[in-house]
């Protein structure tokens, strides 16, 4: 304000240079922006020639070129990029096997114990036990030991091809897919990332810059089998699809169950992304750009630690703030009883007919609703809860502690006691594919989008398919029988 | 002056690397006190980020992605004894759009008058960066050019004259390599010697003015040096008010031009 | 006793019912939201949509140097002439126009409305056409309606958030507020002469018949092409290196404008990023009218602007996108946005 003050008394005053300002750009010939980038252009070109040389050697970038030429070729394009990631998830599930059977054996076989003797000792009364020790404490052990070693695998293995400058030529080669669906091709990253972990997957859609694919990208992430659901997954093919074939196919033919439920998530991410961009998303901008950097060294060591914590210990966090109120709620449901029944036999019970009905049951619909925080938890849930809908009291700890059986046969045993079949099976396989993503997702959605109307279609939207589908496998089955 | 300071030293070794990286202490978040501030633009994927964990030890994610930095982040550092503040501005090719994040960038630049604004390019692929280079130049005359990825530059066989082209723009320009800590010294020294008023920088202005449109610029140009003597960026000014831009038309609604209001602004921020 | 709890329990249904139609009279007619009231408001609205409608008409008829009648109003708005008889003499109560001598005029305030409603409607399209996705086959349906619902004052800030745009996406000027408003460009391409070079310097978006069979060929403002043949059925139109056959009222719904600064030769030798087969290289010309809004400013920023060398470097597996180095860097397009660059080649400069 001040130099408005000492403005000279014959100065233009700002109304008036705005005025002459909007007279004079009424009369510029074509498109001022394209002036002005020429200009910049012209200007940058001449400056840049007299600062750079090229001193005799390869006038060109001659590694990345032919790099590139191969990882986009025709022919080894594909190839290369699903032997890449087949690898990774090898790598991934092979590896993260070890570490979370100890994790399991520290925090669950030793861990849980150790805190019931020492809550006994100090004379807690049960209620406080169960609900701090039964339900808290083991819903977060459970979420650490299933979740942790997977994303330390995974996440600086994805990092790393990240840095190397890799995923955007997968984003190159994939367009064309994504661009049919109305989606871009850096889609194709965020999915993958969303296999490791939805709510990493939807905050990586920030490298699309688009807002119209940008939006397709997260509500279609939770189609991508997020590690938590992997086990469930692999568990359940084995027990009920593996056992229906000779025991050497066992193993084929449950990996390959397993397979066509992720490939299932890959077609209704493309389906959905259809939908979307030609009905609810038709009026958003859509912009395509894709620049394909450099090829550079990764720098190992700095990618572990930044991956491990930028994603990895972020997510993990985020996680146990949700499964600490599940397991309480998960205590709290099969112990406070009303009448004869625990609230989660209510439960059970009301939500029976529905499940039959879609051919799953009461169990897993109620595992699914107290479930949302993590999906690692659905599998010791459900058993948790057949023993108390079932009331056999050979297995299990009591009502509300969530458990694993060591022996798959057993695990069976007491699933077929809740009245499973191998309709159960497939469709609780593709119920775990298609249901609301976890909270964690749902609440990283909503920080990102920032729009609770987004939030609710990408919560609800797999509910529905989900629905669909399993009320429409189970009356095939049923008309078959 | 266009070369970077050659004063000289007080001590023997003022001007070798280990002395001055030894005055740097990394501040990490802790942005409560400045006595500068300092912003950094740059192309997307020219390791902008690199260099701002680099200057203020905070590990920032940067992936061999374009567009990772979504926001604005600040940090910290010390050196020779001046708390500086930095401003990591969202990576963008221009700052001519309507985008939000060339938005942030632009209005960053010219409205919260950083003390230094460091442009990251990719030494590789100059041209390009220039582009941007340029633009800053015209919004502010403080400014340092990081010459980063210097490393791979070579490594593609590209040789770059880095005094040339500190000649030619008119600033302080620094060859770096951000990610092995090469040339961060005499970066941090170039951004002290600028905010201190050490070196003044003549930036280089865009010469060719388009022929569509050098009489609308210059007529309003001298409309704007006649309304505030001394305004040091009146033709960028002028260019945006005739790209239409309400930002721009407010602030001079409001004469928020003079250095003042731009210091008011900054402790805002 | 008995007997009367019956008789009680009757009139008690029938309280019940005569309750029941109250509620729902109220419903209709005294909440402010009720059925009545809309539909009342409807009416009102409608009435208005067609008054201004009318005076966007006469302000068009004026500023292109023609006149209004009541024939052309009553066709234009599609009602019976005896409705647009009453609908100008209720204009003119309004003290919008004058009827002096049989003459339809637009009084000050008539003519600050619809150059309120032009400037609306056109800054509506430039939004739709910049800020949404919406096809562009919608942008004239949409903004039509819109236009009824800004006042000057949303209009303003709109106009603020775009940038102040001063064309539309047909390439009509977009008057500045309280400016009066240009007429159109040009004249009708069908009036054009075969083989000399034309700009494309608006489209005339109604009917949206004939619209949308223009958008469907991709002319659009700003485009240069030439007429390649014309007969009495049919107009053979070279733009931006296709072939597009249009008929006659397609056509008068073109405008043109004589291009002075290239030859028709030239125009049919245009070259895109397209025809680049992978490994050869062009020189940008500039960026095709088809291309608009931040579209437009990305591609410009990314480097592609005139003079600009760009090789075909290698195409994805699928055969779209092509990634082009253009000033050192890597950048993947895909079909549709390279066919928005016009190029020359090294053998087009030779020849």
């Amino acid at each position: 304000m001040s130099d408005a003050a000492s403005q000279p008394a014959n100065s233009p005053s700002a109304d008036r240079i705005l005025q002459a300002a909007e007279n004079l750009r009424r009369n510029i010939q074509g498109d001022l922006h394209e002036h002005v980038v020429e200009a910049l252009y012209a200007d940058a070109a001449r400056i840049a020639d007299r600062a750079v040389s090229r001193p005799g050697v390869a006038a060109q970038p001659t590694f990345d070129r032919t790099l590139d030429r191969i990882l986009t070729s025709r022919l080894w394009g594909f190839p290369i990029m699903i032997a890449l990631f087949a690898l990774m998830f090898w790598i991934t599930i092979a590896g993260a096997n070890a570490p979370s059977g100890w994790l399991a054996w520290l925090l669950v076989d030793q861990g849980w114990p150790m805190l019931r003797h020492a809550a006994e000792g100090l004379g807690f009364p049960w209620w406080l036990s169960g609900l701090l020790i039964d339900g808290i404490y083991l819903a977060t052990a459970w979420v650490i030991s299933v979740m942790l070693p997977p994303m330390a695998i995974f996440f600086p293995m994805f990092t790393l091809l990240e840095d190397f400058g890799y995923l955007p030529r997968v984003a190159f080669n994939l367009d064309k897919a994504f661009k049919k669906a109305g989606a871009h091709g850096k889609q194709a990253m965020t999915t993958m990332m969303g296999f490791g972990c939805n709510a990493a997957g939807v905050v990586a859609t920030r490298i699309i810059d688009s807002p119209r694919e940008r939006l397709i990208a997260i509500v279609t992430n939770n189609f991508a089998l997020c590690n938590g659901r992997w086990p469930t997954q692999i568990l359940i093919a084995s027990l009920f699809l593996g056992s229906l074939v000779p025991a050497h196919l066992a193993g084929l033919i449950s990996a390959g169950a397993v397979v066509c439920v992720a490939l299932l998530g890959v077609f209704f991410t493309f389906a959905v992304a259809w939908t979307l961009s030609r009905t609810v998303l038709k009026g958003e901008v859509s912009t395509f750009s894709l620049e394909l950097p450099p090829y550079r060294p990764p720098r190992v060591l700095r990618t572990l630690y930044t991956s491990l914590i930028d994603r990895t210990i972020i997510v993990l966090w985020r996680a146990i703030v949700f499964a600490v109120p599940a397991g309480a709620v998960i205590w709290l449901s099969a112990n406070v009883k009303i009448g004869d029944l625990s609230i989660a036999q209510h439960l059970m019970q009301s939500f029976d007919p529905v499940g039959v009905f879609l051919g799953l049951n009461g169990v897993i619909l109620l595992a699914y609703i107290v479930a949302i925080p993590a999906n690692e938890i659905v599998i010791p849930t459900i058993l948790m809860l057949t023993v108390v809908a079932t009331g056999s009291a050979e297995v299990g700890q009591g009502a509300g502690v969530m458990f694993e059986l060591d022996s798959d046969a057993s695990t069976k045993a007491l699933l077929q006691t809740g009245g499973w079949t191998v309709l159960t099976a497939v469709n609780l396989m593709l119920f775990s594919l298609l249901h609301n993503p976890c909270s964690t997702t749902i609440y990283t959605i909503y920080k990102e989008t920032g729009s609770v109307k987004w939030t609710a279609l990408a919560t609800l939207l797999p509910i529905v398919l989900g629905v669909v589908v399993t009320f429409l496998v189970a009356t095939v089955w049923r008309l078959l029988q | 002056m266009n070369q970077p300071a050659t004063t000289a030293p007080k001590e023997t070794c003022a001007d070798c690397s280990i002395y001055r990286a030894a005055r740097l202490k990394k501040l990490g978040v802790d942005v409560d006190r400045f006595d500068h501030v300092v912003a950094l633009a740059g192309n997307p994927n020219t390791g902008k980020s690199t260099v701002f964990n680099a200057l203020t030890g905070l590990r920032q994610h940067t992936g061999n992605w374009p567009g990772k930095t979504v926001t604005r982040a600040e940090g910290a550092f010390e050196y020779a004894d001046k708390r500086f503040k930095i401003v990591d501005l969202p990576g963008t090719y221009s700052l001519l759009s309507t985008s939000l994040d060339e938005e942030i960038a632009r209005d960053y630049i010219l409205f919260g008058e950083p003390d230094v604004t460091v442009v990251v390019a990719d030494a590789s692929r100059l041209e390009r960066n220039l582009n941007l280079v340029l633009q800053v130049l015209e919004i502010t005359d403080r400014a340092v050019l990081c010459l980063n990825l210097i490393d791979e530059a070579k490594r593609h066989g590209l040789q770059v004259d880095d005094r040339q082209l500190s000649r030619d723009l008119g600033v302080p320009v620094v060859p770096t390599a951000a990610r092995s800590g090469q040339g961060l010294p005499e970066l941090l020294q170039a951004i002290g010697d600028v905010a201190s008023g050490k070196i003044a920088c003549r930036p280089h202005r865009i010469q060719n003015e388009p022929p569509a449109i050098k009489h609308a610029l210059n007529e309003l140009v001298g409309q704007l040096e006649a309304a505030h003597p001394g305004l040091p960026n009146a033709r960028w000014v002028a260019l945006r008010l005739l790209g239409g831009d309400e930002h721009m038309a407010e602030a001079l609604r409001k004469g928020e031009f003079g250095r003042s209001n731009m210091t008011a602004l900054t402790s805002q921020t | 006793m008995r007997g009367g709890a019956a008789s009680l329990g009757v009139n008690m249904s029938n309280w019940t019912i005569i309750i029941c139609l109250l509620a729902l009279a109220a419903l209709l007619v005294w909440l402010k939201r009720g059925m009545v009231a809309r539909w009342r408001a409807g009416r009102r609205y409608a009435a208005r949509v067609r008054r201004e409608d009318a005076i966007k008409h006469i302000l068009k008829c004026e500023v292109n140097s023609g006149e209004a009648t009541m024939e052309s109003l009553a066709g234009h708005l599609q009602i019976p002439t005896d409705r647009t008889a009453e609908l100008l003499e209720s204009l003119e109560d309004r003290g919008l126009l004058s009827l002096q001598g049989g003459k339809i005029r637009l009084k000050n305030a008539g003519r600050d409305l619809g150059l309120h409603l032009v400037r609306a409607h056109r800054l509506w399209e430039s939004y739709l056409s910049e800020q949404t996705g919406v096809s562009e086959a919608e942008w004239h349906k949409r903004a039509e309606r819109q236009e009824h619902l800004l006042t000057p004052e949303q209009t303003d800030a709109l106009a603020a958030r775009l940038g102040n745009p001063t064309t539309d996406p047909h390439g009509d000027l977009i008057p500045a507020r309280g400016q009066p408003v240009a007429g159109d460009r040009g004249m009708v391409l069908s009036a054009a002469e075969p083989n000399q070079p034309l700009l494309v310097s608006h489209v005339e978006d109604e009917p949206a018949a004939v619209y949308s069979q223009i958008t469907a060929q991709g002319i659009r403002p700003g485009m240069r092409g030439l007429i390649v043949e014309k007969l009495p059925h049919r107009i053979r139109f070279w733009a931006n290196g296709n072939e597009h056959v249009l008929a006659p009222i397609v056509a008068n719904n073109i405008s043109v404008e004589p291009l002075t600064d290239c030859t028709g030769n030239d125009l049919l030798d245009e070259e895109f990023l397209t025809g680049l087969a992978t490994g050869q290289s062009g020189r940008v010309l500039g960026l095709s009218a088809a291309c608009r809004g931040p579209e437009r400013r990305r591609l410009l920023d990314l480097g592609f602007v005139p003079g600009t060398e760009v090789v075909a470097e290698m195409k994805s597996p699928g055969g779209d996108p092509t990634a082009y180095r253009v000033r050192g860097t890597l950048i993947a397009l895909r079909r549709e946005q390279a066919a928005l660059v016009r190029i020359s080649t090294p053998n087009s400069i030779a020849v």
